[in-house]
C-alpha cells in the first residue's frame, strides 16, 4: 500500500462533497491531491444492481458489468476531487473520455475494495484535463481497472496543449435508435448517485450552457455497452469519448462493427449523421 | 421408429384486418373456431388426438395454456393434450414442424398445429414499476409493509403499457428494419407495388376458383379474406404514401402486411394413421430448419431463412431447381423481393457460410395463391395458413412435386421447411 493511502471507513456519500464541489475554486491553476483514497470490503447490493441494469439495459446477471463498477467507484472521484488540496471542481468539469479494463469477471457477490487517486493533469486548450485512475481488487487480485478524464474548463497546467481535435466522423446508418425520455436522468442519478443537477434541472443545465437538461455520459455509455452484451467476453477492455452531450428528452442512433476481434461502435444523432459517443471494445487475454 | 409425417389438410377462418369483424374475439375465440372447423371437416368430433400445439405473438398472460383451452372448448375429447409454443411471426410453421417431429419419431401419430392472432384484443399491462410495487406488495407479510410499497406508486407509473412492435434490443420496429434493408439492397417501389398486386390478384383469382372452400370455415359473418382488393392494381399502389424508411421511402400500407386478425390450423398424422383413418393425404413434411442472424449487429432483421434454406437444401442434396412451387411469406413486399436477391448473391450465402448462392427461381411458381399481403397476416397464425395451402397445390401438381417454405420472424429468425407431394 502506498504510504499516501487514506483508507475511509465507508463509501462517502455524494451530497457533501458535491455541493462543495458546486463552489468555484478561486485558484485557477489545476492542481490535485497526491493520495489514494480507497474503500474496503465493499458489499454490493443485489437490488441496487437489479436497478442499474434495469436503468441502463444491461441482464441482470451474476457477473456485473464494467460500467457498475465505474459507478461504485465513482464517489471516490468526487472525494479525491473534493478535498482541499484539489483546485478542480468536479460538478463544473466535463467527463470527456473514459478506459476501463475488465480483467476477469466479477460477482456481485464479492466483496471489493475501491482505490482512486486523481492524477496527470495536463494542457488542454479549453483548459486542464486530468484523470481519474480507479482499480478495484477481491482480495489481493486487480480485478478492474479506470481512466476517466474530465477536462476543467478554465484552468490552467504547465506546458503546451495538444492539438485536441477529435478523429474525423464519417456518418453511418444506425441500425438501432433509442428514445431517452427525460426521465433516464433521473433514473440513474437514483442508480449511479451522481447528483449533478445539469442532468436534471433545466437551470442548471441552461447555467452550464445547455438548452435542456443532458443524460449522464456514463448511462450513454453503460446504454451502448449493453447493446454489445452478448459478444462481451469474459475479459475486455473498453473506452469512449464522449463527443456530444445527449439533450433531454431526445432519440439517439446507434451502430456497431465488428472486425479482428475489435468491437466499434457509436452512439449518434437518430439520423446517423453526428456523433454524441464513440466506443471501442476489445478483448483481453 | 422413423414414420413419414403428413399434412391430411388444414382449416382457418377468414383473416381480418385488425378492429374489424373480428374486434370482439379473443385469441381463444378465433383459435376454437379454426378447431372446431377441422375436427367438422375430418370427423374428428370427441377423438383424442397425440397433441395439439399452437401459439400466439400477442397473448395475455391469462392465456398462459391457450391451446388446451381451445382444446377443451372444441368438439376434440377433452383427454387430448395441448401445449402452447411462439416463435414470433414463425410460430405456425415452428407448431407444424413439432408436431411432424413427434409423428416421424413414433412418440404420436396424429396432431394439430395451429397459431392465432388478435391485434384487436391485445393484451394491455401495467407498466414495470408499477408490477414491481404491486409484487413486493403482495409478498409483504404486514399491512405497514404493504402499505410502504403502495406509498411508491405515481401517477406516471399508472399509464397502461400496449405490447410494443420494436425489436427490444434496437428500438426499430419490423418496418423500419425492413426499410433499411429495402434501402442496401436497392429494392424499388415499383418492385414492391408489382409484388403486392400480385398476390391481391392471385388471392383473388384462387378465391374464385373455389380453392379455399376445402381449407377456410366462415366466421362471425365472414366468408373470404377481408384484407383481400381484388381490384388493386400497381397505378393505385403508387398513390399511397410511404410509412417505413422517411418520405423518400418506398414501403406503404399497400405492400405492407396489415395488422390482422385471425387463427389457422393443420391436421398432420403418420402416413399409416390417414391410411387406416381414411384421411386425404396431401404431401409430408421432408425437413425444416430454423436460423437467426445477429440484427443488434446490423444484419438485415428479415434475412434469418435464407441460412436456414441454404443449410437445408444443401442437407437434402436439393437446389432450388428441384422445387415445383415456392411459398415466401410476405410480411413486406420488400422482403420476399430482398429474399429472391439474397439467395441468388454468392457473397450474401458465402458471408452465411454456405456454399455458395442458392439460385434464381421462376416468378411463376412463387406465392401462387397470393400470401400475406393479400390475406392478411394474424402473426402465429401465417404458418398454419401457409402448409395446408402449400400441401394442396402440391398434391394437385402430382406425387413428388417438391415445395418450399420460406418464413422471417421477429428477432432476426427464420423458418424454414420442404413439403413433398405424396
Amino acid at each position: 500500500m502506498p504510504a499516501d493511502t487514506i483508507v475511509l471507513e465507508s463509501m462517502p456519500s455524494m451530497g457533501g462533497a458535491a455541493a462543495r464541489s458546486l463552489v468555484p475554486s478561486r485558484d485557477k491553476r489545476a492542481r490535485v491531491p497526491s493520495s489514494t483514497f480507497e474503500v474496503r470490503d465493499l458489499v454490493q447490493e443485489t437490488a441496487r444492481l437489479a436497478d442499474y441494469a434495469r436503468v441502463c439495459g444491461f441482464t441482470l446477471r451474476d457477473t456485473v458489468p464494467a460500467t457498475w463498477l465505474h459507478v461504485l467507484a465513482f464517489p471516490l472521484h468526487i472525494q479525491a476531487l473534493g478535498s482541499q488540496d484539489s483546485t478542480i471542481r468536479l460538478m463544473g468539469a466535463v467527463h470527456v473520455a473514459n478506459r476501463m479494463t475488465m480483467l476477469r469477471p466479477v460477482s456481485v457477490s464479492e466483496r471489493l475494495t475501491i482505490g482512486v487517486r486523481a492524477d496527470n493533469v495536463r494542457p488542454h486548450r479549453r483548459g486542464a484535463l486530468v484523470d481519474l485512475v480507479a482499480d478495484i481488487r477481491s482480495g489481493d487480485e486487480t480485478v478492474w481497472d479506470g481512466v476517466s478524464t474530465y477536462l476543467a474548463s478554465g484552468m490552467t497546467a504547465p506546458g503546451d496543449a495538444p492539438d485536441g481535435s477529435h478523429e474525423p466522423f464519417e456518418a453511418v446508418t444506425p441500425h438501432a435508435r433509442w428514445r431517452v425520455p427525460a426521465r433516464t436522468a433521473k433514473d440513474y442519478r437514483r442508480v449511479s448517485g451522481d447528483p449533478n443537477p445539469i442532468h436534471t434541472n433545466r437551470l442548471a443545465a441552461k447555467a452550464f450552457g445547455f438548452p435542456r437538461p443532458i443524460v449522464h455520459g456514463m448511462w450513454t455509455h453503460a446504454r451502448a455497452l449493453a447493446a454489445l452484451e452478448g459478444s462481451l467476453g469474459s475479459s475486455y477492455s473498453v473506452g469512449v469519448d464522449f463527443v456530444k452531450p445527449v439533450l433531454l428528452p431526445g432519440t439517439i442512433g446507434f451502430s456497431s462493427s465488428h472486425e479482428d476481434g475489435v468491437t466499434t461502435a457509436d452512439v449518434t444523432t437518430k439520423d446517423g449523421t453526428k456523433p454524441h459517443l464513440r466506443m471501442r471494445v476489445e478483448a483481453v487475454s | 421408429m422413423s414414420h413419414n409425417a403428413v399434412v391430411i389438410g388444414g382449416n382457418r377462418i377468414p383473416f381480418a384486418k385488425s378492429n374489424g369483424p373480428y374486434a370482439d374475439a379473443s385469441n381463444h375465440d378465433m383459435l376454437t373456431a379454426a378447431l372446431d372447423g377441422l375436427v367438422a371437416r375430418y370427423g374428428l368430433s370427441g377423438a383424442r388426438m397425440g397433441e395439439v400445439a399452437a401459439g400466439a405473438v400477442l397473448k395475455h398472460p391469462s392465456d398462459f395454456n391457450l391451446t388446451r383451452e381451445a382444446v377443451l372448448s372444441s368438439a376434440l375429447a377433452a383427454n387430448t393434450p395441448a401445449c402452447d409454443l411462439q416463435q414470433a411471426c414463425g410460430t405456425g410453421l415452428e407448431t407444424t414442424v413439432y408436431i411432424a417431429n413427434k409423428i416421424a419419431l413414433g412418440q404420436i401419430d396424429s396432431g394439430i398445429s395451429g397459431g392465432v392472432d388478435s391485434t384487436s384484443d391485445a393484451p394491455i399491462t401495467v407498466s414495470d414499476p408499477l408490477r414491481r410495487i404491486l409484487l413486493k406488495a403482495s409478498a409483504a407479510r404486514s399491512a405497514a409493509d404493504r402499505m410502504k410499497a403502495f406509498a411508491q406508486v405515481r401517477p406516471r407509473h399508472l399509464a397502461p403499457k400496449a405490447p410494443s412492435v420494436t425489436e427490444p434490443r434496437t428500438g426499430l420496429s419490423m418496418g423500419e428494419h425492413q426499410a433499411l434493408t429495402t434501402e442496401a439492397w436497392g429494392i424499388t417501389r415499383e418492385e414492391q407495388d408489382t409484388i403486392a398486386e400480385a398476390s391481391h390478384h392471385k388471392l383473388a383469382q384462387a378465391w374464385e376458383d373455389g380453392f379455399f372452400d376445402d381449407l377456410v370455415t366462415p366466421y362471425l359473418g365472414v366468408a373470404r379474406d377481408a384484407i383481400l382488393r381484388p381490384d388493386t392494381s400497381v397505378e393505385k399502389l403508387a398513390k399511397l404514401k410511404p410509412v417505413f424508411g422517411g418520405p423518400q421511402g418506398t414501403m406503404t400500407a399497400g405492400n405492407s402486411t396489415a395488422l390482422s386478425d385471425g387463427a389457422a390450423t393443420v391436421l398432420l398424422a403418420s402416413e399409416e394413421w390417414a391410411k387406416e383413418h381414411n384421411q386425404p393425404i396431401l404431401a409430408r413434411i421432408v425437413d425444416a430448419e430454423v436460423a437467426a442472424v445477429d440484427h443488434p449487429g446490423g444484419a438485415d432483421l428479415l434475412l434469418g431463412p435464407v441460412a436456414a434454406a441454404g443449410r437445408m437444401l444443401a442437407r437434402q442434396g436439393l437446389t432450388l431447381d428441384d422445387f415445383a412451387l415456392v411459398e415466401i411469406h410476405e410480411a413486406f413486399a420488400s422482403t420476399v423481393a430482398t429474399t429472391l436477391k439474397a439467395w441468388n448473391d454468392e457473397d450474401y450465402c458465402r458471408g452465411l457460410g454456405l456454399d455458395g448462392a442458392l439460385g434464381t427461381i421462376d416468378p411463376s411458381i412463387l406465392n401462387v395463391t397470393g400470401s400475406s399481403l393479400a390475406a392478411g397476416h394474424p402473426f402465429a397464425a401465417t404458418g398454419a395458413r401457409i402448409v395446408p395451402t402449400l400441401a394442396k397445390l402440391l398434391q394437385e401438381r402430382g406425387p413428388g412435386s417438391r415445395g418450399l417454405i420460406s418464413m422471417c420472424a421477429a428477432g432476426g429468425q427464420g423458418v424454414v421447411a420442404i413439403l413433398e407431394a405424396v
